[in-house]
């Protein structure tokens, strides 16, 4: 098979339809819609209103009321679906189990990659949808200016990014873990890592870095670039970027002094933390499809001992 | 068309299937009769491809299951003793997922499942989700689940646990139908008198062993009937019972005499002729009403074959 043919056969899921159908048809599809879009909106108008009370006096342009919004906006929808996308995948393949469906899952035609692909795609499309939904609500901060179109793709691509990193972690701790709850504890704890273990464990190691220095200004560590928060911040803040080489990330993150490396590419924070998040994301499904092929007779280096002859 | 020789498996210490060897010609029904935990779940697990043997081969249609569990699954169709369904789909939906995820072609899979709902009898309830099903009517569909790829191969595991009477009768008699379409069936039970029945090869398992295989009739005659045997007189008063018992006790090839209710049942063995003791009794001046072997049925060959370890 060609690898068009590969790649739309694996878009084909009949797991993403059917859980995606039976995730739409539950009462909580709505309502969580609606939770997280009256959340949103409930914030963004709290921060316009706080904007516009505050700036009474001081007349600021239309532009920064744009900016703070816009802002705002950007970083609560990150921590939403920092809180959202573990409870939407964490259940993933634990409740299949808990259901009584996985074993007949696993004998049916679809391949382990078909399984966690599937599940994957299943959650991350809901996910997708809570982005999708809230576009309206982010593209009213145009009327007011102060948000330029790059800005605004790299927040979606930021929240987009994060939503399937967390969502492909979590697949992993739900094909790791045999219940439910202890895989959306975990999921939560290795979202929490992602989001507040690098920030602070990036801090201090920057910190760190700095201390006996008799001079030089503090410069992030690399573990910071695991943090979408970090990247959206600088998104935000410094729209023109703030590049760094790839020879100084190896330096700071070995906590390495001495003169500044300069060689290799140029890379933005974002850019970073996008690739960061990608990996993570791979590797949590490269290791759920091989928990998933676990579950199998079918294991590569388990064929020989499954085939032996009678003792 | 399957095939297990010496198969061995074990979970840590605990040996779930020590040796168990038996085959089922094409086009059988295969009783699978065993205590719980003797190893009948394993050993249909393995056939199923879904947990990989320590040791020993197992075969369906002549491709081993550890060599190429794709291949397997292709011909075998598996229900599991304890199996969850989607609640929120249809029955319509639900088949047609399966279908999907076994690779029938999109546009055959709506016919398929109207087929298969006819067969098990819900074609009425195919617009139903499934979560309004009795639990019979989930068995059913659960059967159904298992044909969607039109299998050559069933592998149903207490297919008729949890079920009222009506119920097993259906379940019974659609698994008939399935016979008479050429499908070579494998179930396991604990109700006998239904495997009976049902079944034209009849394999007992017991702690992981094979204690008795091959067809019903065979095993039945051999482990159960023509050593037995009952007599009945004219006027069974407790002094003429006892009396019989008297004379034959000591007789050679008497296993054991023993008055049940309103007769004499003697166990013999080999080395016992039976016309002697009619013989006997009539010149003994018994009025024999009447004198003949005890049909074995199912129930107390199983009895019989596991009783020793069990009692």
């Amino acid at each position: 098979m060609s690898w068009t043919g590969r790649f739309l056969r694996a878009l084909d899921n009949p797991i993403v339809a059917k859980d995606g159908i039976s995730r739409m048809r539950s009462w909580r599809a709505p309502l969580a819609i609606t939770l997280y879009l009256g959340l949103l909106g409930a914030f963004g108008f709290g921060i316009f209103s706080i904007e516009v009370l505050s700036s009474s006096y001081s007349r600021p342009v239309s532009a920064q009321i744009g900016a703070a919004v816009f802002g705002a906006l950007a970083w609560f929808q990150l921590v939403l679906i920092c809180l959202f996308a573990p409870a939407l995948a964490s259940a993933s393949i634990s409740g299949e189990r808990e259901r009584q469906t996985f074993d007949v899952l696993l004998v049916s035609g679809v391949s382990a990659f078909g399984i966690v692909w599937g599940k994957l795609l299943a959650s991350l499309a809901y996910m997708y949808l809570l982005i999708v939904s809230a576009l309206p609500l982010f593209a009213a901060v145009f009327l007011f200016g102060g948000v330029d179109l790059e800005q605004f793709t790299l927040v979606q691509v930021i929240t987009v990014v994060t939503a399937s990193s967390i969502g492909a972690v979590s697949l992993l701790c739900s094909a790791l873990f045999r219940r439910t709850l202890t895989s959306t504890v975990s999921s939560y704890g290795a979202s929490f890592a992602l989001v507040a273990g690098t920030a602070v464990a990036g801090v201090i190691l920057s910190y760190i870095k700095v201390l006996g220095q008799a001079a030089g200004g503090l410069e992030p560590h690399p573990l910071l670039f695991a943090n979408p928060f970090y990247a959206l911040n600088t998104i935000l803040t410094q729209p023109s970027g703030n590049p760094i080489h790839a020879g100084r990330l190896l330096q700071l993150l070995f906590l390495a002094r001495g003169r500044s490396s300069d060689w290799g590419p140029q890379l933005e924070p974002w850019q970073l933390s996008i690739a960061i998040m990608l990996i993570a994301g791979l590797l949590s499904i490269v290791a759920s499809v091989l928990l998933v092929r676990g579950r199998r007779a079918s294991l590569p280096f388990r064929r020989p001992r499954a085939a032996v002859v009678a003792q | 068309m399957i095939s297990v020789e010496q198969l061995g498996k074990r979970y840590g210490r605990q040996v779930a299937v020590a040796d168990v060897s038996f085959s089922v010609p094409k086009g059988e029904i295969f009783g699978f009769v065993g205590p719980n935990g003797a190893g009948k779940t394993t050993t249909i697990r393995v056939l199923a491809t879904l947990t990989p043997a320590d040791r020993g081969r197992a075969t369906v249609g002549g491709i081993a299951v550890g060599e190429d569990p794709a291949a397997v699954r292709a011909l075998v169709g598996y229900m599991p003793d304890f199996f969850g369904v989607y609640d929120r789909l249809t029955s319509e939906e639900y088949l047609e997922f399966y279908a999907a995820c076994h690779g029938v072609p999109r546009g055959r899979r709506r016919k398929v499942a109207s087929e298969l709902l006819e067969l098990v009898d819900l074609g009425d309830r195919r617009e139903a989700q499934v979560d309004t099903l009795s639990r019979g009517m989930k068995q059913r569909l659960c059967l159904a689940r298992a044909l969607v790829h039109d299998p050559s191969v069933l592998l149903l595991d207490e297919p008729a646990s949890g079920l009222d009477p009506r119920a097993r009768v259906e379940m019974r008699e659609l698994i008939q139908e399935l016979r008479r379409m050429g499908k070579t069936i494998l179930v396991s039970s604990h109700i006998l008198p239904e495997l009976e029945e049902l079944c034209t090869w009849v394999g007992f398992i017991d702690r992981g062993r094979m204690v008795a295989v091959g067809p019903m009739a065979d095993v039945r005659d051999r482990v159960a009937s023509g050593r037995r045997l009952r007599v009945d007189l004219v006027q069974p008063d407790e002094d003429s019972l006892l009396h019989v018992t008297e004379l034959v006790r000591n007789r050679e090839g008497v296993v054991d005499a023993q008055v049940i209710d309103d007769h004499v049942e003697l166990t013999v063995n080999d080395a016992f002729a039976d016309h002697e003791l009619l013989a006997l009794l009539v010149n003994k001046g018994l009025k024999v009403r009447s004198f003949g072997v005890v049909e074995g049925d199912l129930s107390e060959a199983f009895m019989r074959l596991t009783g020793d370890h069990h009692s």
